[in-house]
């Protein structure tokens, strides 16, 4: 057993970690999108969210990231937007993951 | 037409070339961000500034008194970006935050009076930034700032400049252990007064900040990469607020 070496396996897992930690960040800060004036997150709850009302209502009220109620006129066109901002930042994230994962091995 | 633009400050002292740090911002948020700039300045910084294209400058005489590690500190004019900004939507940004995405300009194409950041995301994964929880009221980053002009903001804005005036008064008042004088506290204090004390509209994401104990060793046009305990990290396409000001030569 070299100690040195599980130090330096320690350490680029440290690395790897806080990366990875940082990529994620990345992206939850490109999933913020302004829509009809007002910010939400393009993440998996609203998504579904928007998704379910927009199957019963042709408008319906949604919540933004500071708890104001929005109306939403456009159905198609907020979750069309919602979806490929989100898609963008896991995108960018997948390829950065596949880097960490190069890296560790 | 609604007009929208960022707005600067800068002002050198003897310790620190900030107009080094403000071209590196400017060249990166002509890239990114694209909108109309303002730097508000002082001549003998503004005599230093490399030409930068096209960018509008105001002169004020900085306020002097405030320090920082012993050591003199030009930040306490924040107060006059109302009356300083020529636009009628405002992004306020220290510059020492690079622009390295365009996720600021979400923020323009909003309604919001006024909005602020209230945590920070530390890039070293040291969580450095959740030790601020002395005072009685949440704290904020007044690292960047939307505010429209409206009678409202105005308010905001007369009310920083007063708590400024009582700060020793106010800061005991919140529990806020601070020797100098930040913006930071100025604008957690005032929103607090204003909003009735019960809370008010805030940016949706964490500021993702370099703690001052990190060395940087590179800035590129698409990110940074700094040096802790001996290891070397970096992000890219990531905005980035940097602690550290001893970033001017790198």
């Amino acid at each position: 057993m070299d100690i040195r070496e599980l130090k330096k396996q320690s350490d680029l897992s440290y690395d790897i970690a806080v990366a990875k930690r940082n990529a994620l960040e990345k992206a939850h800060s490109r999933q913020v999108l302004a829509y009809n004036g007002n910010l939400f997150r393009a993440d998996p709850q609203t998504i579904c969210l928007v998704r379910t009302l927009k199957e019963t209502n042709g408008t319906f009220f949604i919540l933004d990231t500071n708890n104001n109620p929005v109306e939403i006129t456009d159905a198609d066109d907020f979750l069309k937007k919602l979806i490929e901002r989100n898609q963008e930042a896991l995108n960018t994230y997948h390829q950065m993951y596949e880097t960490f994962t190069r890296k560790g091995e | 037409m609604m007009s929208k633009g960022v707005l600067l400050f800068c002002f050198d002292t003897e310790y620190t070339k900030y107009h080094k740090i403000l071209e590196r911002c400017v060249t990166l948020i002509k890239k990114n961000l694209k909108v109309e700039i303002t730097v508000v300045t002082d001549f003998e910084t503004f005599n230093k500034i490399k030409p930068l294209g096209f960018i509008n400058y105001k002169f004020i005489e900085p306020e002097l008194g405030n320090t920082k590690l012993g050591k003199t500190w030009k930040n306490v004019d924040r107060h006059l970006a109302y009356e300083l900004s020529p636009y009628d939507t405002t992004l306020v940004i220290d510059i020492d935050y690079f622009c390295f995405t365009d996720n600021l300009l979400e923020l323009f194409d909003t309604e919001y009076d006024f909005l602020v950041p209230d945590t920070a995301y530390d890039l070293t994964g040291r969580n450095t930034f959740d030790l601020r929880r002395w005072s009685m009221i949440p704290m904020v980053w007044a690292t960047v700032l939307l505010f429209k002009k409206n009678d409202k903001v105005k308010k905001i804005f007369d009310t920083v400049k007063y708590i400024k005036e009582h700060y020793s008064y106010f800061t005991k008042m919140y529990r806020i252990y601070s020797t100098n004088l930040r913006n930071d506290y100025l604008f957690a204090m005032a929103l607090q007064q204003i909003n009735g004390f019960v809370g008010y509209e805030k940016m949706p994401f964490a500021l993702p900040t370099l703690p001052s104990d990190c060395e940087v060793i590179e800035i590129t046009n698409e990110g940074i990469a700094w040096k802790y305990n001996d290891q070397i990290s970096c992000v890219e396409n990531q905005d980035v607020h940097v602690l550290n000001k001893e970033i001017f030569d790198v």
